[in-house]
């Protein structure tokens, strides 16, 4: 399998099928046949409901479970190599660290797998747990840690051994904002770096604040790849117009309005693009201002929705 | 061999500070007791019945850590899954099995070692000598310890850590028995042959390891003796480890 030297992983072909039931054990395909690539220096982000198979995913390029069919490189390497995983880092979903451990033994524990000498384990694992907020707590057993703080230390140990690509698999969950904050601001800095960020989740609003591409996954087959803005449908027919000035009676009987909302003493107005020069001059005889005018996007929610249908949508835990 | 290392000083930290060492505190109490209320009988039958004890209480204690502990070893860290991030490190999964093997086998090794020096001095403090020569018997002992790991270890990748534990709780009970399954021959005719023979030549013979009598009579030991167990030990153990690692390595974890 040929990889681009810009080529930060390569996935072709990959399946993957779990035995399940008790009494009448049936395959279940939880990956068909999935293609994807991904750029150096991208922030990607792997979307889709729970049970869409991003952990699946993951645990295969990690080389926890075999696929069933299928190939991938990552960093120029096939997966058996054991060369890339000295230049990746991974924080796994809800990841449980050794609790009998302080995060200061564990991260020394991660640089040891590494190679690392004492001096540098120690000197990065300092730095580490101050860059997530532990340094508090470098010494105290992780069982007395909160979820958010373990999170925090699974995000150091994915950092130990300064990697060139992470696969985060859903970091930030279970963040508080402060956290979720802090996730983020990891990923724009490794991006801002030149690294790879591979991230899987379903907190849409990570998605459209951090990622360069999307995938959206759905029932194990990829849905669609790409650009936010070219996966998510621009709405041509309709404007997004923001106005001040405005009474809530003089906003009630605009022309062409279809849909109206109050935001303080603005008002957000989705208006017909056919009637929009009609719209602003009732604004300005109403003695309103018109501040600007958008094409309305599609927001990830609502490709959602769209494409596996509220009940799944709802049932499978997407959050904006 | 560095990252084998990590893996097995970091399980023999969990032990420790999961306080599986503490039954070193009843080591100490049966040592005391063994010590102060056998004061009273004839020399020779104290001493004997010290000894008895400390070996007998080597056996045993190692013999429970080593199963239920070498149970949990490597199922755990799946059913847990805090195997995820390590393996996605430059760590083979055959080092971290051969690692954590290792790491309850150094746990049993200082567990061992403490009690051998514990019951040294149990013997010193009733007016004995701390007799030398009691290492041949121990060391036999810790063999079969490491052995029972083995077993543990690979009934864990196989299934569950409660059944994982029956069946090495069965294996080693047969293997301390073995001499009834040869004689299941004339006991129970109605057996097919190759069932008790299989059994016999299968399973490992834990009365190999059982020199307890032998040294605490007074007989000797010789090296060659000792050789020769040494190398049925580890050959059970290579052939243990290496069937775990077939199924360990291929294994998905989910």
């Amino acid at each position: 399998m040929g990889s681009t030297p810009s080529s930060a992983l390569r996935i072709r072909g990959l399946s993957k099928s779990y035995m399940v039931g008790h009494l009448r054990r049936r395959p279940h395909a939880a990956l068909r046949g999935l293609t994807l690539d991904v750029e150096q220096g991208e922030v990607f982000g792997y979307l889709g409901p729970n049970g869409s198979g991003k952990t699946t995913t993951l645990k295969i390029l990690m080389g926890l479970v075999f696929p069933d069919s299928g190939e991938a490189e990552i960093l120029g390497c096939p997966l058996s190599d054991r060369l890339w995983r000295y230049r990746v880092g991974y924080l796994p979903e809800h990841p449980y660290l050794y609790d009998y451990l302080t995060p200061r033994e564990y991260l020394d524990y991660v640089g040891r797998l590494f190679g690392m000498r004492a001096d540098a384990r120690r000197r990065r694992a300092d730095a580490l747990l101050d860059r997530v907020g532990l340094s508090h707590a470098r010494d105290l057993a992780l069982r007395r840690f909160s979820k958010g703080m373990v999170q925090r230390a699974g995000l150091a140990q994915a950092l130990m051994n300064d990697p060139e690509m992470v696969f985060l698999d859903e970091p930030t969950s279970g963040l508080d904002p402060a956290g979720r904050r802090l996730v983020r601001d990891v990923i724009v800095e490794m991006k801002a770096q030149g690294k790879t960020v591979f991230f899987s989740t379903h907190i849409l609003s990570d998605a459209e604040t951090l990622c360069d591409r999307v995938a959206v996954l759905r029932g194990g087959e990829l849905l669609a790849t790409g650009r936010l803005d070219d996966i998510l449908r621009i709405d041509v027919q309709h404007l997004e117009l923001l106005a001040s000035g405005l009474s809530a009676e003089a906003a009630e009987h605009l022309p062409h309005v279809r849909a109206r909302q109050s935001v303080g003493e603005r008002w957000r107005l989705e208006v017909e693009e056919r009637g929009l020069g009609e719209t602003i001059q009732a604004i300005t005889r109403a003695g309103g201002r018109v501040l600007s005018v958008q094409p309305i996007r599609q927001s990830l929610e609502e490709y959602f929705l769209r494409e596996i249908g509220p009940a799944r949508a709802a049932e499978s835990g997407v959050v904006d | 061999m560095r990252r084998v290392g990590a893996v097995a000083f970091n399980t023999y930290r969990e032990t420790v500070r999961e306080r599986v060492l503490y039954n070193l505190v009843f080591f100490a109490i049966l040592m005391t007791l063994s010590g102060v209320l056998l004061g009273q009988l004839s020399i020779r039958q104290d001493e004997k019945i010290i000894k008895d004890i400390g070996l007998a209480s080597m056996d045993l204690f190692g013999t429970l850590i080593a199963i239920f502990i070498g149970v949990g070893l490597v199922n755990k860290e799946i059913e847990r899954r805090s195997l995820y991030p390590l393996l996605a490190k430059p760590l083979a999964r055959e080092e971290f099995f051969v690692g954590k093997f290792l790491g309850l086998c150094f746990t049993l090794l200082v567990n061992v070692a403490v009690m051998t020096v514990g019951l040294w001095l149990t013997l010193a403090a009733t007016g004995r000598r701390p007799d030398p020569h009691l290492l041949a018997a121990i060391f036999p002992i810790y063999l079969g310890l490491m052995l029972v790991v083995a077993l543990a270890l690979v009934f864990s990748t196989l299934t569950s850590p409660a059944l994982a534990a029956v069946c090495t709780v069965g294996v080693v009970l047969v293997g301390r028995f073995s001499d009834v399954i040869r004689s299941m021959r004339e006991v129970a005719p109605g057996v097919p042959r190759w069932m008790p023979n299989g059994l016999y030549y299968l399973l490992p013979n834990f009365r190999n390891f059982d020199f307890k009598d032998r040294v605490v009579y007074g007989d000797p030991v010789s090296a060659q003796t000792l050789l020769w167990v040494t190398a049925y030990a580890l050959l059970y153990v290579a052939v243990l480890i290496l069937g775990g690692l077939a199924v360990f390595r291929t294994r998905d974890l989910q």
